[in-house]
């Protein structure tokens, strides 16, 4: 719960600190996470203006990579991670991801996943919203589901979990925008 | 709390929650229930950070623990997980529904064709055929190294400089350092662009369709039972599909697989007997004329590789791991990602290669002047003319050390000079592929396996390749198969 607090805080006080400390503040952290190859590298690109390996097999990403992303009005520091099964971690790169989100307090946590497998990456989603940590999910690859033929009710399922759910199609910048807004709203609701 | 108003585990699970809940007393970044939850599965670093700041908390928190686990046959990883699952599938089956597509689609086909051993191994070789053999060997490393070689450095630059050089420059240090045999611009250049980039730039390309078309994952599939008997699995195959590329960047991505006995034996294997792209191609281009030897090379890797594996499986000790790996869909790569990616992968690989390539060539004209390169020559000169080699090739593996291509790349200069004839360029094309990595690769390994281990593996590496370029030898004499 604490980043909440920060959050409130700061909103509170806003009118009293000069904006030019506020400004000084560290940017306000947004994390990528999910199982490997759901496109979190792609969202990565999307959202920020450079450019990490993305690849059709698992465990392309190794390592973090940091950028630089505007949403709404202000600059944020986005953060890609290697995949990441579920909190009891098993590989190198699982425990990096676990570190990341345990120590950095990050003020958005995205848990990107790919809508065709749902159900089988919903137990990381309540793992992070157990941990209480600001989750929002995104359903990505959506093409690949409508093809399919699977059709997800979106809203059902963010009313059950309590979190924001949008769903996505990375790759073909479908629904971007609507997740910057997401993002936006979320970050800043007091 | 619990998600959103049902909850997902059992009463006993939940008051265990609720018990450890009130005996932490510190504040953490996540939730004392997610802590608890974690606690109760025993993880390793929530039960570190807890002895140490929950200190006489400590003992109630690991009572509740043990108390739990024995009210339960399996495991509590196992039972918390399957309640999360069992709560996904709820939820699922509330939130979606799938209108039945009877289209049987081309690619489920084309699936089950690839993973189909029978027709599977077919393909897979009908793959490194057309992309690393035809495309890479042949077309990069033949083609285009040719035009760049022949029609652009030699024909152009090469006299260029040197003339240059010879009409204004008076100090012949100098002179030798930017021209002449292995100069800056006549040696270091010349490798990096027009040998080097070539057939890198090439493998990047073939690899990126082949990774975004989602081939690798079956690929791995249907190696797993062979690479399960090297004390690997299924898993390795990226990184020992990515080491024909680059050694350096595939000993990196090791670090991927699960355990450390896995993680030891795959650096292993990379550094012995897996040739990265420049060195693929630069030997795959000069053996090409010659069919018979092209083949002796490579029955004689892939037994290498397969025994070297067996042994070290045998001697390591570990239990085998389990394969489990997510199969993403076939999908058509998009051109334009495909571009991107092998354009940053090649930024990468020449930020990386081109200053040492330039710093091997100073480092060679220092040592001609003060003579330490004559002595290391010297060194191995015993060596190189043990398993056969005319004495010219033992430059060759000096340069090797520094980079594997490099040293391949010094290869192709012998044999356009006629020296070798094909027995011996097979004996010192199998040795060279398995003598030690080159530098950045060997700064790669301290980095990931530290340094005792990388050292170990460098010295067998060293040994090894010199006895077995020693008994191919042999028996290429006894059996007459080559001369």
């Amino acid at each position: 719960m604490k980043s909440f607090n920060d959050v409130e805080t700061l909103n509170n006080n806003e009118s009293i600190i000069d904006e030019k400390v506020l400004e000084r503040k560290e940017a306000e952290k947004i994390v990528l996470v999910g199982t490997p190859n759901v496109g979190k590298s792609v969202l990565f690109n999307r959202l920020t203006k450079s450019y990490v390996t993305v690849s059709n097999y698992p465990g392309t990403t190794v390592e973090v990579s940091r950028g630089k992303g505007i949403i709404g009005n202000k600059e944020y520091e986005i953060i890609d991670t290697p995949g990441m099964y579920s909190f009891m971690c098993i590989t190198e790169e699982e425990k990096v991801t676990k570190r990341l989100l345990f120590k950095e307090k990050p003020d958005a946590v995205i848990h990107v996943i790919d809508a065709k497998n749902l159900e089988r990456m919903l137990p990381l989603t309540f793992q992070l919203i157990e941990s209480e940590l600001p989750v929002l999910l995104v359903l990505n690859i959506m093409d690949e589901a409508r093809r399919l033929g699977l059709k997800i009710d979106v809203r059902k399922l963010e009313e059950k979990l309590g979190i924001p759910v949008i769903s996505t199609t990375a790759a073909l910048n479908e629904g971007i925008d609507t997740l910057k807004e997401r993002i936006d709203k979320y970050v800043n609701r007091v | 709390m619990s998600i959103g108003s049902d909850t997902i585990y059992d009463d006993t699970i939940e008051n265990a929650i609720k018990g450890i809940e009130a005996s932490l007393e510190k504040d953490y970044i996540i939730s004392k229930r997610a802590l608890s939850l974690l606690l109760l599965q025993e993880d390793e670093d929530s039960l570190e950070e807890i002895k140490e700041r929950e200190k006489e908390n400590y003992l109630k928190i690991i009572s509740i623990v043990e108390e739990t686990k024995n009210k339960y046959e399996r495991p509590l990883t196992f039972v918390i997980s399957s309640y999360r699952q069992k709560y996904a599938k709820t939820l699922t089956d509330n939130v979606m529904v799938k209108t039945e597509t009877n289209k049987k689609s081309f690619s489920e086909t084309l699936d089950k064709i690839m993973l189909n051993p029978i027709t599977g191994v077919p393909i897979a070789l009908l793959v490194l055929y057309f992309g690393l053999y035809k495309f890479v060997g042949q077309f990069g490393a033949g083609v285009i190294v040719d035009f760049l070689e022949g029609n652009i450095f030699e024909a152009y630059i090469n006299p260029w400089i040197n003339n240059i050089l010879n009409d204004y420059v008076s100090w012949e240090w100098l002179r030798t350092l930017i021209g002449g045999d292995y100069g800056i611009i006549t040696l270091g250049i010349r490798y990096a662009i027009a040998i080097v980039l070539p057939i890198v730039g090439t493998f990047f390309f073939v690899f990126s369709i082949i990774e975004d078309s989602g081939y690798l994952p079956r690929l791995a599939m249907l190696v797993d039972r062979l690479f399960k008997k090297i004390g690997l699995n299924g898993r390795a195959v990226i990184p020992m599909v990515l080491g024909f590329g680059c050694d350096t960047m595939a000993t990196m991505v090791s670090r991927t697989l699960e355990t450390e006995r896995e993680r030891i034996i795959s650096t292993l294997l990379l550094a012995l007997a897996i040739p990265c792209s420049a060195q693929l191609g630069v030997i795959l281009s000069l053996l090409s004329g010659e069919p018979k030897a092209l083949l002796v090379w490579l029955i004689f890797i892939v037994v290498v590789f397969l025994f070297i594996g067996y042994l070290a499986a045998k001697v390591l000790p570990g239990e085998e791991p389990l394969f489990y790996m997510e199969m993403p869909p076939l999908r058509l790569p998009k051109l334009s990602n495909v571009l991107v990616k092998t354009y940053t992968r090649m930024e990468w690989y020449f930020a990386e290669v081109l200053p040492l390539f330039i710093l091997i060539s100073v480092f060679i004209w220092f040592g001609n002047i003060i003579g330490i390169f004559s002595v290391l020559v010297n060194i191995f000169r015993p060596f190189v003319t043990a398993i056969g080699l005319p004495e010219e090739v033992s430059e060759i593996f000096l340069f090797g050390f520094f980079r594997r291509d490099y040293g391949a790349a010094g290869l192709f200069d012998l044999v356009k000079g006629g020296i070798l004839s094909a027995r011996q360029l097979v004996v010192a094309s199998a040795t060279l592929t398995l003598f030690v990595p080159c530098v950045a690769q060997f700064v790669m390994m301290i980095k990931e396996r530290g340094l005792k281990t990388a050292i170990y593996i460098a010295a067998f590496v060293f040994v090894f390749s010199f006895f077995a370029g020693y008994a191919l030898n042999w028996i290429l004499i006894t059996t007459g198969a080559l001369v």
